[in-house]
C-alpha cells in the first residue's frame, strides 16, 4: 500500500465495512464491481493526486460485514445512502465500475442529493437490447478473467490482480465475493428493469466510459445509459475490454480528470 | 433387505464427439437440445416404462426414479409424471422417488398435491425422496444456488406441515409465503409417505437426515468414504438419542447380470461406451457446484475432511477405466454367481437395508436389459434376500427408522 493510503473498518448502522482511503482534496467515492475492490491500483493512486479517494468494500465483500437484511442491489442503495450520511459525504463525486456502476446509477436515480458528479465505467444495471450480459455464474474465475480484458498484455498490474499462487485465505475470500455477487444480482440477472425509466430523475452531471471490446457488458449498454441520463456524455475507449481503469489506466485517468474536477 | 430397480432412463442418440464440441464440453445444461429427437424420445419413454412394469413381475420391491434437467443422461425431467403412470399400471412395488429437487420449486404446495395424488392412485405405495438437486438443476430453473439449502429445508418443512396439519393455515417463511394453505387432497399413508434422502453425502445433509430419522441412500459412493459418512450420520443420531441400523442406510450401484461372465462384461461396457453416460466425463465445477451451492460453514468444511476422497470421481469414470471400476466393485457385472458373490462382500461392508440396483444405462440394449431383469428375478434377488437375512440387513418396512 502506498504511503498516505489507510485501511480501516468503518461503522454504518452497526455494520463494519472495509474502507481504503488516500489522497487529499474533495472526496471521491469509488464503487467496485462483482469481484471486490481489487485493492489500491494505479488509477486510484493517480486520482488521489487530486481527490481524497474513498474505496469501500461493499457489505459481504473483502471481509466487510453483511447485515442479514442486505440481499439485493436496492438494499445496497439503502446501505450506501446511510454510509454517505454517517461519513458526511453527501454530494461527493462518484465512480462506479460494473456492479458498482449499477449501484451508483441506482443511488443517483433514488437520492438526487447523493452525488455531485457521476462517472460510470462499463456499468451493469440495464438489459441490452441486442446482445446479452455474459452469464458470469456459469463460468470459472479463469474464464471470467480472460473475458475481462481485450489484451491482457496491456494490463500493467495483471500480476498483482491475479497472483499465480493465491493463499488459501485469498481463495476463500474470492469465493465469498462471488457468493455476494450471486446474492445481489441473480434475478433479474445483473439489471433492474425499472432503471432506464428512473434515470430520467438524475440531475448530477454524468460521464459514461466504456471499453469498445467489452465482452461482459456490451458497449450497447453505454449508449442506453447515455440515452437514459439527461445531459450525460459517453466516451468509448478503443482497443479496451470491460475494465478501462485497469487495462488502460493512463487513458482512463485522463478521461476521468477531463470530467471530474 | 429392500431391493429396488433403477435406471437414469438415458437418451441415447448422440456421440461423445457431440459433447466434446459443446460449450465447456459439458453433457448437461448447455448441451443443445437440437441433439434430441422426440420420435426417439417417444420410443424410449415407453420402453423404459415397459421395463419398470416388468420389474414388478420379476419381484423387485421398489421402482426407483430420479429427476434431472437439461441433460440427455436422464429423461426424467418430470419424474412425478412417470411415477403417476406406474402408480396406475403396477400393483405391488413401492414407487420410490429419489428425489424431487425441492429448491427449484417456487410452489411446494403443488408438489405436495402431486405426491398425495400419486400416493392415493398407487394405494399407498409412494416413497417420497427429496434432494437439493445438482447445480445444473438450479441453473436450468434459474434458482439462486445461494439459497439452495435454505429452500430445501423450508420447502420440506412446509410440505410435511401441509401433509400432517389440517388446513387452512398460513405460511410466512423466508422463501415461501402462502396466506391459505389448504390443499384438499392429502396422502393415503399416515402421517405421510416415507421420506428417504439420496445423495453423495455432504455432512450438512447427513446431519439433517439423521436429525429427521430419514434413511440416507448413498449414490455410488466409494465404500471407504461411505463408511466415513455413515459415521457422521451415526454420531448425529446418537446425539439425538437413537442408534441407527441398516434401515437408515441405502446404497446404489450399477449392477448388471447376464448368463455368463464374458457376455456380462461385454454388455456392461455399455455403461461407458456408445454415448456419454452418467459420470463418464468430468462436468465443469461451475455447473455442478455453482457459486453459493456449497456451504462455507467451517464446521462442515472440517467434517468433510473426515471423508476419504473417492479416487474414481476425480477425473470421471472414463479416466478411471472399466477394469479398475470392476476390480474395485464400483460396478458389479457378471454371471448371477459372480454378481451374488461380489454383492455379498459389498453388503457386508456397507450394510445397507436398501439396495438400489442400477441395471442398465448408456448403450445397453433393451434386449440385454430384459434378460438382465429376468436373471435378477430368477437368481439374484432370491439370493440377495437370503444374504440380507443372514447379515440382518433390516429395511425401513421391517423396522421403522
Amino acid at each position: 500500500m502506498p504511503a498516505g493510503v489507510h485501511e480501516a473498518f468503518v461503522d454504518v448502522g452497526g455494520v463494519k465495512i472495509r474502507l481504503l482511503k488516500g489522497g487529499a482534496g474533495a472526496p471521491l467515492l469509488v464503487l467496485h464491481g462483482s469481484e471486490g475492490s481489487l485493492g489500491w491500483r494505479h488509477y486510484a493512486q493517480a486520482l488521489a493526486d487530486h481527490f481524497t479517494v474513498y474505496l469501500p468494500s461493499h457489505p459481504g465483500f473483502d471481509g466487510s460485514e453483511r447485515p442479514p437484511w442486505l440481499n439485493s442491489i436496492l438494499d445496497l442503495v439503502c446501505f450506501y445512502t446511510w454510509f454517505l450520511e454517517t461519513q458526511g459525504l453527501e454530494g461527493m463525486r462518484v465512480i462506479g465500475w460494473a456492479l458498482g456502476g449499477w449501484l451508483a446509477a441506482e443511488i443517483a436515480a433514488t437520492t438526487r442529493h447523493a452525488f455531485s458528479k457521476m462517472l460510470l465505467i462499463d456499468a451493469a444495471g440495464i438489459r441490452p437490447q441486442q446482445g446479452e450480459i455474459t452469464d458470469l455464474f456459469i463460468l470459472s474465475p479463469a474464464q471470467i478473467r480472460d473475458l475481462t480484458f481485450h489484451d491482457p498484455q496491456q494490463v500493467p498490474e495483471y500480476a498483482q490482480l491475479y497472483p499465480s499462487e493465491p493463499s488459501p485465505a485469498e481463495r476463500e475470500q474470492a469465493v465469498q465475493n462471488r457468493e455476494m455477487a450471486v446474492r445481489l444480482t441473480w434475478k433479474p440477472y445483473m439489471h433492474d428493469p425499472r432503471l432506464p425509466a428512473l434515470l430520467a430523475r438524475v440531475t448530477a452531471p454524468t460521464r459514461i466510459v466504456w471499453g469498445r471490446q467489452d465482452q461482459i457488458i456490451p458497449v450497447e449498454c453505454g449508449t442506453l445509459y447515455h440515452q437514459a441520463i439527461p445531459g450525460s456524455d459517453l466516451v468509448v475507449i478503443e482497443q479496451c475490454g470491460h475494465a478501462p481503469h485497469l487495462e488502460k489506466p493512463d487513458e482512463f485517468v485522463r478521461v476521468a480528470m477531463d470530467f471530474l474536477p | 433387505m429392500f431391493l429396488m430397480r433403477f435406471t437414469e432412463r438415458a437418451y441415447v442418440n448422440y456421440t461423445a464427439e457431440d459433447v466434446k464440441n459443446s460449450p465447456n464440453s459439458a453433457v448437461r445444461l448447455t448441451f443443445s437440445n437440437r441433439h434430441f429427437d422426440p420420435q426417439r424420445g417417444a420410443d424410449l419413454y415407453n420402453m423404459y416404462l415397459d421395463e419398470y412394469e416388468y420389474c414388478e413381475e420379476v419381484g423387485f420391491d421398489g421402482l426407483m426414479l430420479n429427476e434431472h434437467h437439461s441433460t440427455p443422461t436422464c429423461l426424467g425431467a418430470t419424474m412425478n409424471l412417470e411415477a403417476a403412470i406406474l402408480a396406475r399400471t403396477t400393483k405391488k412395488p413401492k414407487i420410490v422417488l429419489l428425489g424431487n429437487p425441492l429448491p427449484i420449486f417456487d410452489n411446494p404446495i403443488r408438489l405436495a398435491e402431486e405426491l398425495a395424488e400419486i400416493d392415493m392412485i398407487s394405494r399407498g405405495r409412494l416413497v417420497s425422496g427429496f434432494v437439493r438437486g445438482t447445480g445444473v438443476e438450479s441453473l436450468a430453473t434459474n434458482t439462486n444456488p445461494l439459497y439452495n439449502r435454505e429452500r430445501f429445508e423450508e420447502a420440506h418443512d412446509l410440505i410435511i406441515k401441509t401433509w400432517t396439519t389440517p388446513g387452512p393455515f398460513r405460511w410466512e417463511g423466508t422463501h415461501y409465503h402462502f396466506r391459505v394453505v389448504n390443499p384438499f387432497e392429502t396422502p393415503l399413508q399416515k402421517p405421510h409417505p416415507p421420506i428417504w434422502i439420496p445423495g453423495t453425502g455432504s455432512p450438512e445433509t447427513l446431519e439433517w437426515c439423521a436429525q429427521h430419522h430419514y434413511p440416507f441412500v448413498f449414490l455410488e459412493t466409494d465404500p471407504d468414504a461411505t463408511v466415513d459418512m455413515k459415521a457422521i450420520y451415526t454420531d448425529t443420531a446418537r446425539a439425538y438419542g437413537y442408534e441407527p441400523g441398516p434401515e437408515h442406510c441405502g446404497y446404489l450401484l450399477r449392477i448388471h447380470v447376464q448368463d455368463t461372465d464374458d457376455y456380462a462384461k461385454e454388455v456392461g461396457k455399455g455403461y461407458l461406451v456408445g454415448n456419454v453416460g452418467v459420470g463418464r466425463l468430468p462436468m465443469p465445477p461451475d455447473y455442478m457446484f455453482p457459486v453459493g451451492y456449497s456451504g462455507r460453514d467451517p464446521k462442515y468444511l472440517a467434517l468433510r475432511e473426515r471423508i476419504r476422497t473417492d479416487p474414481f470421481r476425480v477425473g470421471g469414470l472414463d479416466a478411471a477405466g472399466y477394469e479398475a471400476i470392476l476390480a474395485a466393485n464400483r460396478m458389479i457385472i457378471g454371471s448371477p454367481d459372480t454378481v451374488i458373490r461380489k454383492l455379498r462382500e459389498v453388503l457386508a461392508r456397507v450394510r445397507p437395508g436398501i439396495l438400489a440396483v442400477w441395471t442398465n444405462d448408456g448403450s445397453i440394449s433393451h434386449k440385454d436389459t430384459m434378460r438382465c431383469l429376468e436373471l435378477m428375478g430368477q437368481e439374484v434377488l432370491p439370493a440377495l434376500r437370503e444374504i440380507g437375512t443372514e447379515l440382518e440387513l433390516t429395511d425401513p418396512f421391517q423396522q421403522t427408522p
